[in-house]
């Protein structure tokens, strides 16, 4: 008997060892649930954050799209390394770039991983959850405004997408086809008109927003994406609400890129970093402008980093330097000059720093020029403070005298541009009084791409003002005398290729997906 | 030890036990007496016997001592006068017998027999019982199969059992003073042998799975680190490689071609019961006394959710009664690597004469570039041989192990301990490992043997010094070894190491030598592998079995790269702690009962639980006071500082039932049912359950008087096994990221940020696996020949992956059931006794023939390896086998202008006379990335290993080959690296002096010419790149050399031994290592020779001791 009783013992204890089914519902110990996160305005915010930091992986990388696809900036060449890596960027700016591309494929990741967010923050504030009606409002703003800014910028890139709008949960879901750009534009259209209903106007604490979406970043958005749509009258009256909202010119235009003003009244709209060395929350452009060099010490505060593997990127072209008329504070203040000697692998020895002003090479010596606005004070090498504009007040002003002119208010127009000019050189003397419609076309174009170099804006505004095959088959014509190391297949300035292809990730993993045409490959 | 042993005897034969006279039998001992008699001596008791019962006793009184010796009080009534001799000289050494109407009492003497008992191939047998029939005489043979039997001088029968074996008895054996020789050779019963199984122990005749057993001979005393090593070319359909000669590392297992698309490839490792969680490398091999290798779904069933990819138990050394010993064995070696295909690069010289006729071409073709020289190229012949990187970065390196295990044992407990010290350095300079172990196995025996406790512990610290460096693949040491210049010396006119190791017009390169050197990169592994279990007769035939064990690792890493080697001249350190631990908890009964004599079953049933838990943090730091210190306390920014955590939980329920009809129809089923942490609400659970068949059909009648067959059994096998080993513990569920990636600042404030960071499955369900297995197994020539043959079929489905997933998702990829694929193969494995007289041979040969095939793949229906199509090696379809290589179709070089005009392009490249041409494959005229194709087959026809084992007098050899063929190999080493002919990386083939220069210079018509934006051209995947792969390698010789040791010394065998490894490999293949393969077993991406860490060729002298 008493061996039965040990053998009822052992079973009870078996089958209550195994009904404990709890024992495999396990998450992670060191993280929140799904399930128990988007419930309080802190989550929300939190996942807001999140959302935000994408931009700083699309603005880290967008430059190579946006200004070394135009003729505002060049790159180093490098003949020793032609790496895939390197490759991928000289062919976005050679204009032979293919669907293997490496930074397309990044690009186009990065805006969804940004949209998913959104979608993500979106779908469940429409959840039961404890976040109030203001709170609730603002955020769902925000995301708007994001996704918004997210989809503009993959649709001028690559046309028409798959237009995702909620959190994608199973992979079937993720199985779209792409969307025709009018569907792209009514998502992005309707988004921003929300957001701006929703996000509350800027407030500047000590001249210096939070750099959180507002409505005016979202008007501003709006309104370019009715220029783009040549949607003008609708892009004036939402930029003209802008001065109403605090937005204006700083005094002098060199002040608008000094860290010591980010965020200050004249920015719209600007991708946040801040220096330090805990956290991952700086910049490096100026790593990447300058010359490929075993030390940068010379320009970066003394903080020499060896950007050999990094640097050479975004050089601005002769074309660009040209372009600034004689007085124009912007080139001193957009250009800087580094001089040295290159030793057998390209690299440069920098020995000076100099203006870019009347800047003639010391003997034996190459002046190398490099965008100057990324240029502030460092304290820790390859760290810097720099925010990455998107939009501000001048791009505002600028895109409000196009609105006008082509209008044809050239009057209103006129005097919006004059208000940037009279900036730029200090006084009225080089206001513009020409009041032809096409004439102040041309220099409006002009005054964007001096005001805006480096901005990322000359891309979109050669495509939107439709000069963008003319003036690239120009510029072709220019640099293939310049660098003859160009192959054969470089500068194929055509139409199509004003929308980038889709990568071939996407196009091969989803064969709903087509190719934009004229890409063989 | 061998004093407790002696007690043992003695207590057996003289303490406890009365004696019996065997050859009494007369008139006179029957007669019946009555008989009383007090506490008096013997002399006056025998006297007064002799005169009560009338018959004569004859003795002499002095000798016997009879004066000397006294009775217990003691009556007799109507007994025999033998039963009262019996009683009256019980415990005095004399006995008595009839001779001649006479009663003869004598002194006892005893006698001795000695032998040997080994088994069929001659290898000792030791704890087999040997016994007088019919007396409590009895011992047992020593490590060595030795036996020394005392007892009375007489005529005995002799009996020899030991598990496994069929009882031997040898009638009319005499026991004389003069000690009597007994050699045993316990032939014809090897099916008999209990091997260890899931969850227990079966007899080989009974098992109806497939599986195979490395035990004895083939773990003989070599310079094993690894116990890898012991396994390679031993079984069929066991795959075994060393993928590269890292110290402690490189070796891949993969059985029947398992794989899975998810991380592990890997069977399931059990120590002693237990599933081990940890590395595996933490394993001294010196502990293991035997290896299973589970192979089939019936053999692996009860492991049923772990065993898609099969299953290694490992058996630890346990003492059994009667070996206790003191064993100390050590080996000392130098490893090196061998000559053999070791590339022929540019020397100084010849680099230079490259880079200036890189120049001349420059100057000729392109003048439009401004090429200039610079002065270092110039005049190529001031220079010799320059510096050769591989010579300089690798170096002859000794590795050393030393084992003392001690064990002792008796009837009720046993205990053995095994103390360890290994030190491999690497070939590589200033990489290797360390390793100090213990283990400590202790069993107990209580109430008549119905408890068996006994706990097993093994702790061990591991210490690998910078072996874990990413030294393989793309942009890691060996890739900067290649791409060194050689015109640049490793070291610097003052003292120290140059930083650059690149000459002008080259890519960056730190001088790899002096980041070998400097770099800190240690881990320290503590290790403990403990589980306790209690076996409980609780009646006849039923057990219950308790077995609870842990597993902890915990590791910590310390890097520190000194400002001296890094790019931006920052030094940078890292300090990381990893502790996991696993718990495993079973309980379950075993019933065992045969029933009406023929029907034997044995059914066990239980549970079992797993639960893993580690936790990590890792801080990282720059900018240190100077490179002397290494530790974070020196440096002054703290770059990262994280902390987290991980597990998993198992719970299962086992059951199985084994039912023979008289030991010859054998039929077992078994199931697992298997709850895993890792899965969706709806899938955690899985059920596997497997049927499996046996027929002995030789003890069938009509076979029973086949001489010839000794045992011959048909085995069927059918069932589902699973598969949850993956990378992540919780793909099921959307993870929530947070920490640096994702905070952002608002205008320099902080905001923490935290979002969806994975795309959850909830409807991940089990990996499972679908597999049949037939089998024979045949011995021959009174089991001289062993031959076993298995064919299998299996089908994984559900195959779990990270799949890509469109990016539109906000992800790149999700963890999903992604197809299936199909494997199937035929396995023969020969084991034979070739010679058993002086010179003993035996052998063992294996080959098996393994075959996949992809059935269906998600959209879209295949498996990239990169994105990139310089590094997109291969690629896994539905309708191929796994991990095809798949590149462009080398054509050669365009020949002239009107080759390039007539021929399809390249797009984007500048096609030119003298640079490669691609076959146009689609016929679009284009050459692009469509025009990609599969180009080679990773996976061998067949694989093979060959075993040979010799003993001679004193000597024993054993050789171990194994091979494969039909494989090929992807050589991305030779063509992307050290082809590259952009001229700006070093270490380039000497042979690529004779590539294109000109039309009237064509060269040897594979190297193509260095015009500017065409070489970028020579690192697409292309079919040049693909090498035959078949190798025939000698893993292993051993020569061993046993001292006759003479006379009773402490020493008990000596054994001495020199081994040699990776003694030579037959092969085509013009790399390195055949058996290379970066991304390892894995089944989609092998056969990749990109940068590997060089392998090794290891001659050793060793040294097995036993004391007694």
């Amino acid at each position: 008997m008493k061996k039965i009783q040990y053998i009822a013992i052992v079973f009870v204890l078996m089958i209550a060892a195994s009904c404990k089914k709890t024992f495999l519902d396990t998450a992670p110990p060191d993280q929140v649930s799904e399930a128990s996160f988007y419930q309080t305005t802190t989550q929300f915010r939190q996942a807001l954050a999140s959302t935000y930091v994408t931009l700083r992986a699309v603005f880290n990388e967008d430059f190579y799209m946006t200004e070394m696809r135009s003729d505002n900036t060049d790159y180093d060449y490098y003949p020793v390394n032609v790496g895939t890596a390197y490759l991928a960027r000289y062919q976005l700016h050679d204009w032979n770039d293919d669907a293997n591309n490496s930074y397309l494929d990044d690009e186009y990741r990065y805006f969804y991983v940004g949209i998913a967010r959104c979608n993500t923050i979106l779908d469940h504030l429409q959840d039961p959850n404890q976040v109030d009606a203001t709170d609730k409002s603002e955020i769902q703003g925000e995301a708007e405004f994001l996704r918004a800014l997210y989809y503009f910028r993959a649709v001028r890139y690559f046309g028409g997408v798959p237009l995702s709008l909620h959190e994608v949960t199973t992979s079937a879901e993720a199985y779209i086809p792409r969307a025709s750009a009018d569907d792209v534009y009514k998502q992005i259209i309707a988004d921003a008109t929300d957001a701006i209903a929703k996000l509350p106007t800027v407030t500047f604490t000590k001249g210096a927003q939070t750099g959180a979406a507002t409505k005016g970043a979202a008007a501003m958005l709006l309104a370019d994406v009715y220029m783009t749509q040549k949607n003008y009258a609708a892009a004036e009256t939402l930029l003209k609400t802008l001065s109403a909202m605090g937005y204006s010119l700083l005094p002098t235009y060199a002040a608008v890129f000094s860290t010591a003003n980010k965020n200050s009244v004249e920015s719209i709209f600007e991708v946040q970093y801040t220096a330090g060395a805990t956290g991952s929350q700086q910049s490096n452009f100026i790593y990447l402008f300058l010359p490929r060099t075993t030390s940068t010490a010379l320009i970066t505060s003394n903080l020499g980093t060896n950007n050999t593997s990094t640097g050479g990127w975004n050089v601005p072209t002769q074309d660009l330097i040209n372009a600034y008329e004689s007085g124009d504070t912007r080139l001193d203040a957009s250009i800087g000059v580094v001089e040295g000697t290159y030793d057998a692998s390209d690299n440069m020895t920098i020995s000076a720093y100099k203006s870019i002003v009347n800047y003639t090479p010391a003997p034996g010596k190459v002046g190398r020029p490099f965008d100057k606005k990324v240029l502030n004070p460092v304290t820790i090498a390859n760290n810097t403070d720099d925010d990455w504009p998107i939009y501000r007040y001048a791009d505002a002003l600028l895109l409000l005298a196009e609105a006008q002119n082509e209008q044809g208010e050239t009057g209103s127009a006129l005097a919006n541009l004059n208000i940037v000019r009279q900036r730029a050189f200090g006084n009225a003397s080089h206001s513009i009084t020409a009041t032809d419609q096409v004439t102040l076309r041309a220099y409006i174009a002009h005054e964007r791409r001096v005001e805006l170099a480096f901005e990322n804006h000359r891309w979109f505004d050669l495509i939107r003002t439709g000069t963008a095959i003319p003036v690239m088959t120009a510029f072709a014509t220019q640099i293939k005398l310049i660098h003859t190391y160009l192959t054969a297949s470089s500068y194929d300035v055509e139409p199509y290729r004003l929308i980038y292809p889709i990568p071939f990730s996407q196009t091969s993993l989803n064969p709903q997906i087509k190719e934009n045409p004229g890409y063989t490959f | 030890m061998r004093i407790t042993f002696l007690l043992i005897s003695i207590l057996l034969t003289i303490g406890l036990i009365s004696v019996k006279a065997t050859e009494v039998n007369g008139q006179d001992l029957n007669k019946q007496v009555s008989f009383t008699v007090g506490h008096e001596n013997l002399s006056a008791a025998i006297k007064r016997l002799q005169a009560q019962s009338g018959v004569g006793f004859a003795y002499d009184e002095n000798y016997l001592g009879l004066a000397h010796l006294f009775t217990q009080p003691n009556s007799f009534v109507n007994e025999s006068l033998s039963a009262v001799l019996t009683t009256l000289l019980q415990n005095s050494r004399i006995n008595f017998k009839e001779e001649a109407n006479n009663i003869l009492l004598f002194r006892i003497t005893y006698g001795r027999i000695t032998g040997k008992v080994v088994d069929e191939t001659g290898a000792p047998l030791p704890g087999a019982s040997v016994a007088l029939a019919g007396t409590s005489y009895g011992t047992i043979t020593d490590s060595q199969g030795n036996f020394v039997l005392s007892a009375p001088e007489g005529t005995y029968t002799v009996a020899i059992s030991f598990v496994g074996f069929k009882k031997m008895e040898f009638p009319n054996m005499k026991i004389t003073s003069k000690p009597s020789v007994l050699n045993v050779n316990m032939a014809g019963a090897g099916q008999l042998k209990e091997v260890t199984v899931t969850y227990g122990k079966q007899r080989q005749r009974d098992i109806t799975g497939s599986l195979a057993v490395v035990s004895g001979t083939d773990l003989l005393d070599k310079p094993d680190n690894q116990f890898a090593q012991e396994l390679q070319g031993k079984v069929a359909g066991v795959q075994v490689t060393q993928n590269n000669g890292a110290p402690g590392r490189g070796f891949q297992f993969k059985i029947r071609g398992a794989t899975s698309f998810s991380l592990s490839n890997q069977p399931l490792f059990v120590i002693d019961g237990l599933p081990i969680t940890g590395d595996i490398n933490d394993i001294n091999p010196d502990e293991i006394e035997s290896f299973t290798i589970l192979k089939d779904a019936a053999a692996t069933a009860l492991y049923g959710s772990r065993a898609s990819n099969g299953v290694v138990l490992i058996t630890t050394k346990h003492a059994k009664p009667g070996d206790a010993k003191i064993t100390f064995d050590a080996y000392y070696g130098v490893q090196g690597i061998p000559q053999q295909h070791r590339y022929q690069l540019m020397d100084a010289q010849q680099w230079a004469q490259f880079e200036n006729e890189y120049y001349q071409d420059k100057l000729a073709d392109e003048p439009g570039t401004n090429p200039t020289l610079n002065p270092v190229y110039a005049n190529p012949s001031r220079y010799g041989v320059g510096t050769n990187w591989f010579d300089v970065v690798t170096r002859r390196a000794p590795t050393e192990s030393y084992n003392l295990n001690v064990s002792s044992a008796t009837d009720n407990s046993q205990s053995t301990v095994i103390a360890g010290y290994m030190n491999q350095q690497g070939v590589i300079v200033n990489t290797g490992e360390e390793q100090f172990s213990l283990r400590l196995n202790n069993d107990y025996l209580f109430d008549n043997k119905k408890i068996k406790i006994g706990f097993n512990i093994a702790p061990s610290y591991h210490i690998d010094h910078n072996n874990r460096i990413a030294t393989e693949g793309v942009n890691d040491i060996i890739e900067k070894v290649s791409e060194a210049s050689p015109l640049i010396s490793p070291y610097a006119p003052g003292g120290g190491y140059t930083y650059s190791a690149a000459s002008p017009g080259q890519v960056a390169n730190i001088n790899p030598l002096a980041q070998l050197m400097e770099t800190i990169d240690d881990y320290h592994t503590t290790r403990i592998l403990g589980n306790g279990y209690l076996n409980y007769n609780i009646w006849d035939g039923l057990t219950l079995k308790l077995n609870a064990g842990v597993d902890v690792e915990d590791v910590t890493h310390n890097n520190f790269v000194p400002s001296t080697i890094t790019t931006n001249l920052i030094a940078t350190g890292t300090s990381a702690y990893n502790n996991g631990y696993s718990y495993t908890s079973e309980a379950y009964l075993d019933y065992n009962k045969t029933i009406a004599h023929d029907h034997h079953i044995d059914i066990i049933a239980g549970y079992s639980i797993q639960k893993y838990t580690a936790e990590s943090n890792s801080i990282a730091a720059n900018t240190f006071a100077s490179d002397a210190i290494p530790y974070l306390d020196q440096a002054s920014a703290v770059t990262t500082g994280v902390s987290d955590a991980t597990g998993y939980t198992m719970l299962s329920t086992i059951a199985r039932i084994d039912y023979n009809y008289k030991e010859k129809y054998i039929l077992q089923l078994s199931a697992r049912d298997d709850g895993s942490s890792r899965f969706g609400t709806d899938n955690k659970y899985g059920f596997f359950p497997t049927a499996s068949a046996g027929w002995v059909a030789s003890d069938e009648d009509f076979l029973k008087d086949v001489k010839q067959i000794s045992f011959l059994k048909l085995r069927a096998s059918f069932g589902l096994t699973g598969n949850n080993f993956f990378s992540s513990n919780y793909p099921s569920i959307s993870q929530i990221g947070s920490g640096t990636a994702y905070n952002y600042t608002f205008n320099n404030v902080l905001q923490q940020g935290e979002i969806n960071s994975t795309l959850g499955n909830g409807q991940l369900r089990w990996e499972r696996n679908k597999q049949l297995d037939i089998g024979l197994d045949i011995s021959i020539l009174n089991n001289r020949i062993n031959f076993t043959y298995d064919y299998y079929r299996k089908l994984t489905d559900g195959l779990i992956q990270a799949m890509p997933v469109p990016y539109n998702s906000g992800f790149t990829s999700i963890v999903y059931n992604t197809g299936a694929i199909k494997f199937w193969g035929n396995e023969f494995t020969l084991n034979t006794t070739n010679l058993t007289g002086a010179l003993k041979w035996t052998s063992n040969f294996n080959i098996s023939f393994n075959r996949n095939l992809v059935t269906s793949l998600v959209s879209p229906g295949y498996i990239v390896r990169n994105n990139t199509i310089s590094s997109d090696y291969d690629r896994t379809e539905v309708g191929h086998p796994l991990g095809m290589f798949y590149g462009f179709v080398f054509e050669g070089l365009y020949k002239d202008a009107a080759d390039v005009a007539n021929s399809p392009k390249e797009t984007l490249a500048t096609a030119a006379p003298g640079t490669i041409k691609f076959k146009d494959v689609n016929g679009d005229g284009v050459i692009n990335n469509n025009d990609r194709t599969f180009i080679g087959n990773p996976n061998p026809k067949f694989e093979y290993g060959f075993t040979n084992n010799f003993t001679y007098k004193h000597f024993d050899l054993n050789i171990t080959m194994s091979g494969t063929y039909g494989n090929q190999i992807l050589n991305a080493d030779k063509w992307a690296y050290l082809t590259n002919l952009d001229g700006a990386r070093g270490g380039l083939l000497a042979a690529v002096a004779d590539r294109w220069r000109s039309e009237a210079d064509p060269g040897a018509g594979i190297y193509p010419r260095t015009e500017t934006g065409t070489t970028s051209l020579g690192r697409d995947v292309e079919s040049q790149w693909v090498e035959n792969g078949s190798y025939l390698a000698v893993k292993n010789i051993n020569l061993g050399y046993t001292l006759p040791l003479k006379g009773n010394t402490t020493l008990r065998n000596v054994r001495i031994s020199v081994s040699m490894d990776n003694i030579i490999f037959i092969t085509k293949y013009s790399g390195l290592n055949p058996e290379v393969s970066l991304n390892g077993l894995n089944g989609y991406g092998e056969g990749i020779d990109e940068n590997s860490y060089p392998i090794y060729r290891t001659a050793s002298v060793g040294v097995s001791a036993s004391f007694k």
